[in-house]
């Protein structure tokens, strides 16, 4: 299964609660993913990345994720379907450092693209197939491509599921495969952009209730810049 | 608690999903003790009144999540939201009315009852349906009506690539485009009958249309029969 959700906030009064804002919408995707979640948030200085296994509720109290303050913030709860149950494993897949990848789903030709980026010189650290997307697209935006050509070249790429939320310093995308297996709904108002598998990680954002409700279609790139 | 077979039922119950936990909810209506509910703070929770077998009303105020109303039987359920995956999915009789949008799989292999979705429906609306009415207000996603076995899908708006493919017998009404019909299914002449019940679904629904500004879609019936020329092959 797994669980994403991810917080880009339009209205800069909005920053110092960011992490107020988006660790109950982590703890809502508990039940897609137990056995390991990460989470990145982004500010002034850049990117700052949490992986650990274990509970959503105990991985942000370990590190204060609700006392955070910044622009944007992206996580993943994990239920593995390949690969190890490890931080190393849990995602956002971070090949930059202001880049990070999360996805639900799975990618039936990694292997391929694996070596295909090994021959250019890239290598991963894992075997998730998910870091080879994420390496994938940081190949792409090295090469001097937006973030949107990006996604789109996954499209062209990569076989299988997958809902992807990809975040850089200054953007905020989102992409599901042809057949949209995968959950995804964004929540759009004048002080953000909300997205997550599933509409009760949403919830108790503010405004929600007045925020224009999106369920993302297939094979199209939603791009939000700041 | 009081039982409903007992003179003293309660005409209305209220309950809070802030302070009561869905399970409890479904406890009480699956054993009701009252004729109405009122459900209150869904915040999007998953598999709000499912599996209902009681001729009972339930109005849930705000969006409620996954498999809302699901096998529903014999129940009205009346959602004042959106709702998530799997409205109504396999629901046997009875009626569920979406106020909103409905997200994927809307009333998936449903046997029987109505499911209006005011708003749109997403991706595979209808599908395998055998036997459920489907009335959607707006557009229907790609993939919609996906084998449909039996039953009427009717949408109001548009529907999306791949409409009814590899359908049976199910028979789709479509006011607005079609992006694309599916594999063995094609457009079909609106005869009386047609106009007559796809007029009574409207009505059923509370929608105004013209029944004339509908177009017909079912199965050409290529995939689903043996071809006797195959059979030297088993």
């Amino acid at each position: 299964m797994c669980g994403i959700v991810g917080l880009h906030l339009k209205n800069p009064a909005l920053e110092p609660e960011l992490g107020r804002l988006f660790v109950p919408m982590l703890e809502a995707m508990t039940s897609r993913g137990p056995d390991s979640a990460g989470l990145a948030t982004y500010d002034a200085e850049g990117m700052h990345v949490v992986k650990d296994v274990g509970l959503p509720r105990d991985i942000c109290a370990a590190h204060d994720i609700a006392a955070r303050s910044g622009h944007q913030a992206v996580g993943h709860t994990r239920m593995a379907t390949e690969s190890a149950v490890t931080s190393d494993h849990a995602h956002p897949f971070t090949p930059l450092p202001d880049l990070a990848l999360v996805h639900n789903g799975s990618f039936s030709n990694h292997a391929s693209i694996r070596r295909t980026l090994a021959r250019q010189g890239i290598a991963c650290t894992t075997d998730n197939d998910s870091e080879v997307a994420a390496r994938f697209i940081a190949c792409e935006l090295t090469e001097g491509a937006d973030l949107e050509d990006a996604m789109r070249s996954v499209l062209k790429e990569f076989d299988g599921f997958f809902t992807l939320l990809v975040t850089s310093g200054t953007q905020f995308a989102v992409l599901r495969d042809s057949f949209a297996c995968k959950p995804a709904v964004i929540a759009e108002t004048a002080d953000y952009v909300a997205m997550a598998s599933e509409y009760h990680a949403l919830a108790e954002l503010p405004g929600i209730g007045d925020a224009r409700i999106v369920e993302p279609e297939p094979e199209r790139v939603y791009a939000w810049s700041r | 608690m009081v039982a409903l077979n007992g003179s003293s039922v309660q005409e209305l119950m209220k309950v809070d999903l802030a302070s009561t936990s869905v399970r409890e909810l479904n406890a009480e209506l699956h054993a009701p003790t009252a004729r109405r509910y009122e459900v209150h703070n869904p915040r999007g929770a998953e598999a709000i009144a499912v599996g209902l077998r009681h001729a009972i009303e339930v109005e849930i105020h705000g969006p409620a999540g996954y498999y809302c109303a699901g096998m529903n039987m014999l129940a009205d359920v009346v959602v004042h939201g959106s709702v998530g995956t799997g409205v109504a999915e396999n629901m046997m009789s009875g009626s569920v009315r979406v106020r909103g949008d409905a997200s994927q799989s809307a009333g998936a292999t449903g046997h029987g009852g109505l499911l209006v979705v005011e708003g749109s429906a997403s991706m595979r609306c209808g599908i395998s349906m055998k036997g459920i009415d489907i009335v959607v207000g707006g557009d229907v996603g790609p993939m919609s009506a996906f084998m449909a076995q039996a039953g009427r899908l009717v949408v109001c708006g548009d529907a999306g690539d791949g409409l009814g493919d590899s359908i049976y017998e199910a028979r789709l009404y479509v006011r607005g485009r079609v992006g694309s019909p599916g594999a063995d299914c094609v457009e079909k002449e609106m005869r009386d009958e047609h106009v007559a019940e796809l007029g009574q679904l409207l009505a059923d629904a509370g929608l105004p249309h013209d029944p004339g500004e509908f177009r017909r879609f079912g199965s050409a019936r290529r995939l689903y029969h043996f071809a006797a020329h195959n059979s030297a092959a088993y």
